[in-house]
């Protein structure tokens, strides 16, 4: 019997794009030592609990004077309109008629510090940029100062020795992505996402966005 | 304005059992002595589908096969919780329970500083629990060390938040549940709920019992 040749295509199909910044040294250099400077309990999260091993700032970085600043977030923005260019069905002329919000943080995470799982709630994407990042950790290390995604919605409770070991994308498992300086991750913020403990002595410095778009027809966003 | 009369119902509910051993200190010093003199590699789990890390021992999966007393007391005391959480959540009478046999995985972790575990859940199996035997340091500035959290079942739903949903009680939050266990504790859960161990960064250790069941009828 001849074998059947089936045409598979994945359903339910999560985006993740990985935009690179072009010449970003010096961007990342300004913005590492921006942050650092900042990194004080005037600029950190009211909303988030103190952490020693673990830096979150107010979620007001778009709204800071500073040059580099305004260049990191006219990076940003641009490579998750990008993104969301590649994956959506509006036309280039559409998507420019869209009007941007966008709310971002910056984020130390020391060694053995990390990011708690969560969403992203009020925003349709979430993306990541990469100021600076710790060596590469040693293989037993693997999941050092990763942003781990969760294969939460997709996950059944029936496993059998047909569906345990399926390849990707359908496997379902967690997916990570290991931030690299000078590049944005960009991915649905509905997706529950953290950044899996520093193993290294370096620190990870990261910037986190919500954004979301509005219709020019639309009369207002919600509050975020 | 007249108030229409509302009766609030939960749906979807996920039925969370918790229970407490009292007396329970002697039991968790043998518990605890044993599994330490046995943290070893002929007791480590050599499958682990999980990223190893030094700072966190799970055993293999057949702990409540072990003859010591500790352990079948501490067996009866976990599956016996299970078992009434099972006909509290259910429509199942204690008779029909008591002719089902319960099969289990059943492992222990030794957490030490900056350990964790990622968030899984256990298909295959019905129902799940965790029991305490050392809860371990809670540092000042790490309020959040340790935690047993579980993950909510409702993704998507905190995506639009708003005065009116940010502010649900307890039973209906849009929100991660973080519970922070006490020796003699135990949570029986749904096994299908994703959970995960946030950091531990006390300077001692955290040992809990873990066990995942499915249930068969006995033959007549």
């Amino acid at each position: 019997m001849a074998r059947p040749t089936p045409a598979i295509v994945p359903v339910f199909a999560t985006p993740f794009a990985v935009v690179p910044v072009a010449a970003s040294a010096e961007l990342n250099a300004a913005l590492g030592a921006l942050f650092l400077a900042h990194a004080t309990e005037a600029f950190r999260d009211p909303l988030a609990p103190p952490d020693p091993l673990c830096f979150r700032s107010r979620e007001d970085l778009f709204e800071w004077p500073d040059p580099v600043v305004g260049q990191l977030r006219r990076e940003m923005l641009a490579g998750v309109c990008a993104a969301v260019m590649a994956v959506s069905l509006y036309s280039e002329a559409e998507f420019s008629e869209l009007k941007i919000q966008a709310r971002a943080r910056f984020l130390i995470v020391r060694a053995d510090g990390c990011i708690p799982a969560g969403s992203a709630p009020m925003a349709s994407w979430v993306a990541h940029y990469c100021v600076a990042a710790p060596p590469p950790p040693a293989p037993a290390r693997a999941d050092s100062g990763v942003v781990r995604l969760y294969g939460t919605r997709s996950a059944t409770m029936f496993k059998d020795a047909a569906n345990w070991n399926l390849r990707e994308p359908f496997g379902g498992s967690h997916q990570v992505w290991r931030p690299v300086p000078g590049t944005i991750a960009v991915f649905p913020a509905s997706i529950v996402h953290e950044v899996a403990l520093n193993r290294t002595d370096s620190d990870l410095v990261l910037v986190s966005a919500r954004v979301r778009f509005s219709h020019s027809a639309q009369s207002a966003a919600p509050p975020w | 304005m007249v108030m229409p009369s509302i009766r609030l119902n939960s749906a979807f509910a996920v039925p969370f059992g918790e229970g407490r051993l009292e007396a329970c200190g002697k039991l968790n010093r043998e518990l605890e002595a044993l599994f330490l003199a046995r943290e070893t590699e002929a007791y480590r789990n050599p499958t682990p589908n999980h990223t190893r890390q030094p700072e966190m021992f799970e055993s293999r999966f057949n702990l409540f096969s072990w003859p010591e007393g500790c352990i079948q007391q501490l067996r009866s005391f976990m599956l016996d919780s299970i078992a009434q959480t099972v006909m509290e959540a259910s429509d199942l009478k204690p008779a029909e329970v008591a002719q089902l046999k319960i099969h289990n995985h059943t492992w222990f972790h030794i957490t030490r500083h900056a350990g964790s575990f990622v968030a899984h859940n256990h298909p295959l199996a019905s129902w799940s629990a965790v029991y305490c035997v050392r809860a371990g340091q809670t540092p000042a500035e790490h309020p959040e060390s340790g935690l047993l959290r579980f993950l909510d079942t409702r993704c998507g739903a905190d995506g639009y938040l708003d005065i009116a949903n940010r502010r649900l009680r307890p039973a209906f939050a849009l929100r991660s549940r973080p519970m922070r266990l006490e020796e003699g504790q135990v949570v029986v859960f749904p096994s299908f709920v994703f959970h995960e161990v946030t950091p531990f960064y006390g300077r001692d250790t955290r040992i809990t019992v873990a066990t995942n069941c499915w249930f068969s009828s006995v033959p007549a």
